[in-house]
C-alpha cells in the first residue's frame, strides 16, 4: 500500500515532514515501511503559464506557433503538439529552466521563427508516460506560479505493508487516524458534502442472499461528463500505485484509496430493467469482466445481476456490460458489504485478485458506505459536472452493530505488566476513535472501521501498540529446570560419533520420486512402498514422502562427485513416512527417525602414497560398529540380502535379537543409476531402539592379572561366517575371554574350505591363569568350533 | 712428583679438546691406564723411603680422581652429542602431511539449532520434537487459524493422502502445532523449544527452499507478561548475535498470539543504516522472528484457563539464522550437501 505524505497531511497536522521520523512512528505503529520514495520536481524553473494565442508557423506545418503568458510580456514559442487551443493553461519551461535528465531549455530558432522556451509534456517532466500531446492542466490552474509547488512536489510516499487484521490501514485515512492517534492530534474526514436534487433514481436494490450481501447502497447521477481526469488526481493516483483511466473509474478508485471503500460505477443506461439483484449465480452463467475475460460462474459465486444477467462479480471486479465509457452521462454509484469469506473464495477460484477483493475480503467498515458515495459523488461533480440524485438506495440485509466489549484493566495488567491505570487505557482506546464508558470493567465500543477487534485480548493489543512496545520493560522469566532428555543426549552422540569418523552431515528435502524406489528394487509389497503422497506437490518427482533416507544421500553423493569430489561420507538423521497409523498418534502417519550414510571412494584419512581404504562393505560395517561401541549396543550381523544392496555383500544389524536396519555395499545396478563409481558403502538403521534411555552399567574393573594369550587356525568352509566362528568359540570360553579377533582369513586352502586365524586373550578378574585351568577351556572352544565344522589346524 | 702436577695441570685442556669417545678413550689410557705417567709413578711409589709413601699415594690417588672426573663429565657430554647426532639424522618433514585423520562436519542447521536451544535450556527450557506430517487441527485449527487463513491454500501448505477422520493431513508448515501438543501432555508451566522441518509449497530460488527448519519457543505459567517475552529474546539475541546487540520490537499480527510482534536486530556488520550494506542492504534493522503473548484461544483449545494462565511464544527461521550470521546468500548451498560447503563450519 503506497501512502503520499501529502494526501496525509489532507487528515492530520502532522508535527513533522521528516521521513525518518515518519518512518520510525509507522514501524512503532505495525506498519512494516517496505520503502520510501521522495518525489522531487525532476526540473527547475517550470511555470504556470496561459496560451494566449496558437497561429500556423509560416514555414511549416507539423508545429505551431504560440503565445503564452506567466502574467507579464507574451512569450513567443513553438509548440509541435496539437491538443490545446488558446486560453490553456500549461506547464511552461522559460529559458533556462532545466528538465528532466538535465536537459536545458534556451531560446532557439526554429524554421525560422525564435522559439523562447518550450511547453512540456508529462513525459518531458518525468510525471507519466504520455507524450501524445502537451500537459494540459485545469483551467483554475493559476497563472505565474511555481509549477512544481501547484503539483505537490515534494511528496514523500511510504510503501506499506499491512498485516491481514487491519483492514482499516488500507487506506489514507486510516494510516492518518493511527499517525493522529500516535502524536496526539485531531483527525479531519474530507469533503463531502454534495448538494442533491429532487428526481427518482432509476435503478433500485434487491438483495436476494443476505449470507453474501450485508449491505448495498447506491448513489445516481445525470449529465456527467466522462473523461480525463483531472491532472492532480491523475497524479495521485500514479503515486499510489494505480493507472488513472477515466473520470469516474478514477473517482472510484481514488475514494478507495482515501477511505478504504471499493466502489463501483455502472453506467445507468446500460443496467437492464430497472434494478440490480444481489445473488448467487445459478451453475452455467457466465459473466465478461472488466478485463474481458469470460468467466464460468458456479453457485457459490456472488453476483450483481441486472435483468440480463450477472453484471458483476460481487467484491471483485465489474462486468463489462455495465461499464462507463468516454459516452456515459447517468452514472450509478455502488458502495456495498460483502460478506468477506464469499469475497475471498470467489476471488481464488477465478485467480482475480483485486485492490477491492484484497479489502473485501480482509473486512471492510459496514459503516463507511453513506460516506464514501458522497464522497464519490463530491468528486465527480466537481471533476464531471452534473446532478447527484437526492433519491439513492440503501438497502441493508444485515443490520450492523457496533461490538460492545468490556474490559478489565487488571485483564491488562495480567497480560501487559503493571503500570496501566482506567485512565491510560482510556486514553489510549479512544485515541484511534473507540468509545470508552465506564469505570471497572471499561465499556469499549468498537466501530465499523476496526473488525479485528472482537474479545479483550483484542484491546490489550491495542492498548500494547499504541502504548509502544519500546516503552515496556525487559525481565527474563525461567523455567524450572530443562535441558536435553536422554533420548536427545543419546541421538546426538549418533551424530557426534559419525562425524568422529569423518562423515558429515547432510540435510535433505523429505521427497523422492517412484523412480527412487524403483531404483532400490523394491518390489510392490515391500514396506517401502507404503508410501504417503503429496496432494500437491511442487513437481512429480518429488511427490513422495520418503520411505528411506538413502535417495537424498545418494543424490548428494552425486553432487559432489560432479563437483570433483573424489572421497564422500554423508549421513543424515531424519524421519521416513508410512502409509500405516503412527503408534503414538494414529491420526497421522507413522513418521519414524532414520540415521543413514554413504561412502563412495575411501572414508576419512589416508597416508601419503595410499590415499585411504578403498570403500567396500567392511566399511560400512566398521561404521556400524563403532556406531554400536559407541551407545554400547552390542549391533549384531546377519548376511542377508535385501533389495537395494549387493546380495553378497550386505547384513542386517540386529540388536537384542531385534532387526534395526541394514548395512552393506549399495547393488551395483542401483550404484549405476545415481551414477556413483566403484563400491559404496551405505547403512540405514532406526533410530529409536538406538537411542532409548537405558540405566547406567556398572563399572567392570580391569584386572591386574597377567593375561594369556593364543592363536587358533581353523579349516572350514567358505560359506561360514567369520562373525559366527568368533562367538561360538568366544562363548565355549566362557567370562575368561577378554577379546577374541580374526587375524587371518586365507581362501587359498583348495576345495570349499577357508582358513580363519583367531587370537584370544584370556585373563581372570582374581588370578594368574594357569597352563592347567586354560588347557580344557581351549578344548571346548575347539569343540564349539567343530561343531560348525571347523576344524583346527593348528594353535600357538 | 713434579712429573705428576704437570700430568695433572694439562690433563682439563687435553680432555675439553677431545672431539669423540674414541679419542676420549684413548686420552683416559694415556692418563690413567696402565701405561700412563701416573700407573709408573704408582709402581714407583715402593722406591721410596717408607715416611714418603703415605702421602705420595694421597697425592697420586687425588690426582686420579681428579683425572677421573674430568674425563666422565666429558665423557657425558660427547655421549650426548653423539646421541643428539644420530636423533637429527633420524628427522623428519613435519610440514609433510602424510597421515590425515578423518574429521566430519555437523551440519550448519544442525549446529544452529543446537545452540538455539542450548540457550534456552540454560533458561530451564526443554527440548521438544514433533511430528511433521501434522494434522490440521494442530497445525491451524487449535492454533487459531480461520478457515478463510491464505496459509491454509494449497499454494501455501502441502496436503498428504493420508486418510483422517475429521481432519486434513498435511506437513506442518510451521513447528506450532508441537506447542499444541507439548500443552496437551504437560501440565503447566511449560518452557519448551522445538527445532524441526517445516514445509511450504515454495519453489526454490536463493531465498526459499520448501523444507526448512524452525525453532518455535512457548512459555506459560500463572505470571508470564509482555516483559517477559521482550526479556526473553533479548536474551537470546545477545547470546546469538553478541552481547551488544540490540534490538527493536514492532506490532505485528499473528492468528495464534495477541498482542503479537516481529523482532528486529541491528544489523551487526554496519550498525545500522549504511546504504550499501550486505547484510541489511541499508535498512540498519533485520527481521529475525516472529513472537507474541499465547493468543486466549490456543490455551483454550489445549484444554489451559485463559483466565489464570498466560504465556508467550515465538518462532525463528534456522536458516535465516545461520544466512544472518555467516553471510550466506544463497539458501540452496543448505541442501546441495557440498563437502565443500559442510566442512567450512567443522563440529
Amino acid at each position: 500500500m503506497k501512502i503520499s505524505l501529502n494526501w496525509l497531511l489532507e487528515f492530520v497536522d502532522l508535527p513533522t515532514t521528516d521521513p525518518q521520523a515518519l518512518e520510525d512512528a509507522l514501524w512503532s505503529l505495525g506498519h512494516e515501511v517496505e520503502g520510501v520514495t521522495r518525489l522531487e520536481a525532476d526540473w527547475r524553473g517550470v511555470t504556470i503559464a496561459e496560451v494566449l494565442t496558437v497561429s500556423a508557423h509560416p514555414d511549416a506545418d507539423k508545429v505551431r506557433l504560440c503565445t503564452v503568458t506567466t502574467g507579464g510580456e507574451p512569450i513567443e514559442v513553438v509548440c509541435g503538439a496539437w491538443n490545446f487551443e488558446q486560453g490553456a493553461m500549461v506547464a511552461f519551461a522559460e529559458p533556462g529552466a532545466v528538465l528532466a535528465g538535465g536537459f536545458e531549455i534556451g531560446s532557439r530558432e526554429i524554421r525560422g521563427v525564435m522559439s523562447h522556451g518550450m511547453i512540456c509534456s508529462e513525459k518531458e517532466l518525468g510525471l507519466g508516460d504520455d507524450h501524445t500531446g502537451i500537459l494540459v492542466l485545469e483551467p483554475e490552474a493559476p497563472v505565474g506560479s511555481d509549477f512544481a509547488e501547484w503539483v505537490a512536489l515534494p511528496d514523500v510516499v511510504f510503501d506499506l505493508s499491512i498485516t491481514p487484521n487491519r483492514p482499516d490501514a488500507m487506506s489514507v485515512l486510516g494510516i492518518a487516524r493511527d499517525l493522529a492517534a500516535f502524536y496526539d492530534l485531531e483527525l479531519r474526514l474530507p469533503a463531502a458534502d454534495v448538494r442533491g436534487v429532487g428526481g427518482t433514481a432509476r435503478v433500485g436494490v434487491k438483495i436476494e442472499d443476505p449470507t453474501g450481501c450485508f449491505r448495498f447502497a447506491t448513489r445516481e447521477m445525470t449529465g456527467v461528463r466522462i473523461g480525463r481526469s483531472p491532472f492532480w488526481m491523475r497524479h495521485r493516483l500514479r503515486v499510489s500505485g494505480m493507472r488513472p483511466i477515466s473520470t469516474a473509474v478514477d473517482v472510484t478508485n481514488y475514494v478507495m484509496l482515501e477511505l478504504g471503500h471499493p466502489l463501483h460505477a455502472f453506467d445507468v443506461d446500460r443496467i437492464m430493467g430497472d434494478a440490480l439483484t444481489v445473488r448467487r449465480a445459478q451453475p452455467g452463467e457466465t459473466l465478461i469482466t472488466l478485463d474481458d475475460i469470460e468467466r464460468s460462474l458456479t453457485a457459490d459465486d456472488l453476483v450483481i445481476c441486472d435483468d440480463a444477467g450477472p453484471t458483476s462479480l460481487a467484491g471483485t471486479m465489474g462486468g463489462a456490460a455495465s461499464e462507463v465509457h468516454d459516452s456515459s452521462t447517468n452514472i450509478l454509484l455502488e458502495a456495498a458489504s460483502w460478506d468477506p469469506p464469499t469475497v475471498m473464495w470467489m476471488s481464488r477460484r477465478h485467480g482475480l485478485r483485486s485492490e477491492a477483493s484484497a479489502r473485501f475480503e480482509r473486512g471492510v467498515d459496514r459503516e463507511l458506505p453513506t460516506l464514501a458515495l458522497a464522497r464519490a459523488a463530491f468528486l465527480l461533480q466537481e471533476i464531471g459536472g452534473g446532478d447527484v440524485l437526492e433519491d439513492g438506495s440503501d438497502v441493508v440485509a444485515v443490520p450492523f452493530e457496533r461490538r460492545v466489549i468490556p474490559l478489565q484493566v487488571a485483564e491488562v495488567e495480567r497480560i501487559l505488566g503493571p503500570g496501566f491505570s482506567n485512565e491510560r487505557v482510556a486514553t489510549l482506546l479512544t485515541s484511534i476513535g473507540l468509545s470508552v464508558n465506564g469505570a471497572d470493567p471499561l465499556v469499549v465500543t468498537v466501530p465499523g472501521y476496526r473488525p479485528d477487534i472482537e474479545r479483550p485480548i483484542d484491546l490489550i493489543e491495542e492498548v500494547a501498540r499504541l502504548h509502544g512496545y519500546d516503552s515496556f520493560d525487559v525481565t527474563v522469566p525461567t523455567g524450572r529446570g530443562g535441558g536435553w532428555s536422554e533420548t536427545q543426549r543419546l541421538t546426538r552422540r549418533v551424530r557426534q560419533t559419525l562425524v568422529g569418523l569423518g562423515l558429515s552431515q547432510a540435510t535433505h528435502l523429505s521427497f523422492i520420486g517412484t523412480e527412487d524406489l524403483d531404483a532400490l528394487g523394491f518390489d510392490t509389497h515391500h514396506a517401502a512402498r507404503r508410501v504417503v503422497m503429496v496432494k500437491n506437490p511442487l513437481r512429480e518427482e518429488e511427490a513422495i514422502l520418503r520411505t528411506t533416507l538413502l535417495p537424498g544421500l545418494l543424490a548428494s553423493a552425486r553432487y559432489n562427485l560432479s563437483h570433483g569430489a573424489e572421497a564422500i561420507a554423508l549421513f543424515e538423521t531424519g524421519k521416513v513416512f508410512f502409509d500405516r497409523p503412527d503408534p503414538s498418534d494414529p491420526r497421522i502417519p507413522d513418521q519414524p527417525d532414520r540415521v543413514a550414510f554413504v561412502i563412495v571412494g575411501s572414508l576419512g584419512g589416508g597416508e601419503l602414497d595410499s590415499p585411504g581404504r578403498p570403500t567396500d562393505v567392511h566399511t560400512a560395517t566398521a561404521v556400524w560398529r563403532t556406531l554400536g561401541q559407541a551407545l554400547e549396543l552390542p549391533f549384531e550381523l546377519k548376511a542377508a540380502s535385501p533389495p537395494g544392496l549387493h546380495p553378497g555383500r550386505a547384513a542386517e544389524v540386529v540388536v537384542d535379537g531385534n532387526p534395526v536396519g541394514l548395512v552393506g555395499e549399495l547393488h551395483p545396478s542401483a550404484a549405476s543409476h545415481y551414477e556413483l563409481p566403484g563400491r559404496v558403502a551405505v547403512g540405514e538403521l532406526d533410530l529409536a531402539p538406538l537411542v532409548t534411555p537405558r540405566p547406567p552399567h556398572p563399572l567392570a574393573t580391569p584386572s591386574t592379572f597377567p593375561p594369556t594369550e593364543f592363536d587358533l587356525a581353523f579349516a572350514c568352509s567358505l560359506d561360514l561366517p567369520a562373525g559366527e566362528l568368533v562367538v561360538a568359540t568366544s562363548k565355549a570360553a566362557g567370562a575368561l575371554v577378554e577379546s577374541a579377533r580374526v587375524f587371518d582369513e586365507y581362501t587359498g586352502l583348495g576345495g570349499d574350505q577357508k582358513s580363519l586365524a583367531i587370537r584370544f586373550v584370556l585373563r581372570a578378574p582374581d588370578r594368574t591363569l594357569t597352563n592347567e585351568e586354560v588347557a580344557p577351556v581351549r578344548q571346548a572352544m575347539v569343540a564349539a568350533a567343530a561343531g560348525l565344522g571347523a576344524e583346527l589346524r593348528g594353535g600357538s | 712428583m713434579q712429573e705428576l702436577d704437570s700430568v695433572v695441570a694439562s690433563a682439563p685442556q687435553k680432555i675439553a679438546a677431545t672431539t669423540g669417545l674414541e679419542e676420549l678413550e684413548e686420552l683416559e689410557a694415556e692418563l690413567v691406564g696402565r701405561r700412563s705417567v701416573l700407573a709408573s709413578i704408582q709402581r714407583d711409589i715402593g722406591a721410596l723411603p717408607p715416611a714418603e709413601r703415605p702421602a705420595a699415594g694421597q697425592a697420586i690417588q687425588s690426582a686420579k680422581s681428579t683425572l677421573t672426573d674430568l674425563l666422565s663429565t666429558r665423557r657425558a657430554i660427547l655421549e650426548r652429542e653423539a646421541a643428539d647426532t644420530l636423533l637429527v639424522a633420524d628427522r623428519a618433514d613435519v610440514t609433510l602431511e602424510r597421515l590425515t585423520l578423518a574429521r566430519g562436519a555437523l551440519h550448519l542447521i544442525q549446529q544452529t539449532m543446537d545452540e538455539v536451544c542450548e540457550i534456552f535450556i540454560g533458561l530451564g527450557y526443554n527440548v521438544a520434537e514433533g511430528p511433521e506430517a501434522e494434522t490440521g487441527w494442530y497445525n491451524f485449527d487449535a492454533l487459531n487459524t480461520p478457515l478463510t487463513h491464505p496459509a491454509r491454500a494449497e499454494s501455501d501448505t502441502m496436503y498428504l493422502h493420508y486418510e483422517v477422520a475429521d481432519d486434513e493431513s498435511l506437513l506442518r508448515t510451521q513447528t506450532s502445532p508441537m506447542q499444541v501438543r507439548w500443552m496437551e501432555s504437560h501440565e503447566p508451566p511449560v518452557h519448551v523449544v522445538v527445532p524441526g522441518k517445516v514445509f511450504r509449497t515454495d519453489t526454490i530460488d536463493a531465498s526459499h527452499l520448501p523444507v526448512f527448519h524452525q525453532i518455535e519457543g512457548l512459555a506459560v505459567d500463572t505470571d508470564i507478561r509482555f516483559s517477559d517475552l521482550k526479556g526473553t529474546l533479548l536474551h537470546f539475541a545477545q547470546a546469538f548475535f553478541g552481547p551488544s546487540t540490540t534490538v527493536r520490537f514492532r506490532p505485528h499480527f499473528f492468528p495464534f498470539t495477541e498482542p503479537s510482534a516481529e523482532l528486529d536486530v541491528a544489523c551487526f556488520v554496519c550498525d545500522g543504516g549504511e546504504a550499501g550494506c550486505r547484510v541489511c542492504r541499508g535498512a540498519g534493522w533485520l527481521e529475525m522472528l516472529g513472537c507474541g503473548m499465547v493468543d486466549p484461544n490456543v490455551l483454550e483449545a489445549v484444554g489451559y484457563d485463559s483466565t489464570t494462565l498466560s504465556g508467550f511464544a515465538f518462532g525463528m527461521g534456522v536458516e535465516r539464522l545461520a544466512m544472518v550470521r555467516h553471510d550466506i546468500h544463497n539458501i540452496r548451498h543448505f541442501i546441495e550437501n557440498d563437502i565443500r560447503f559442510l566442512s567450512q563450519f567443522p563440529s
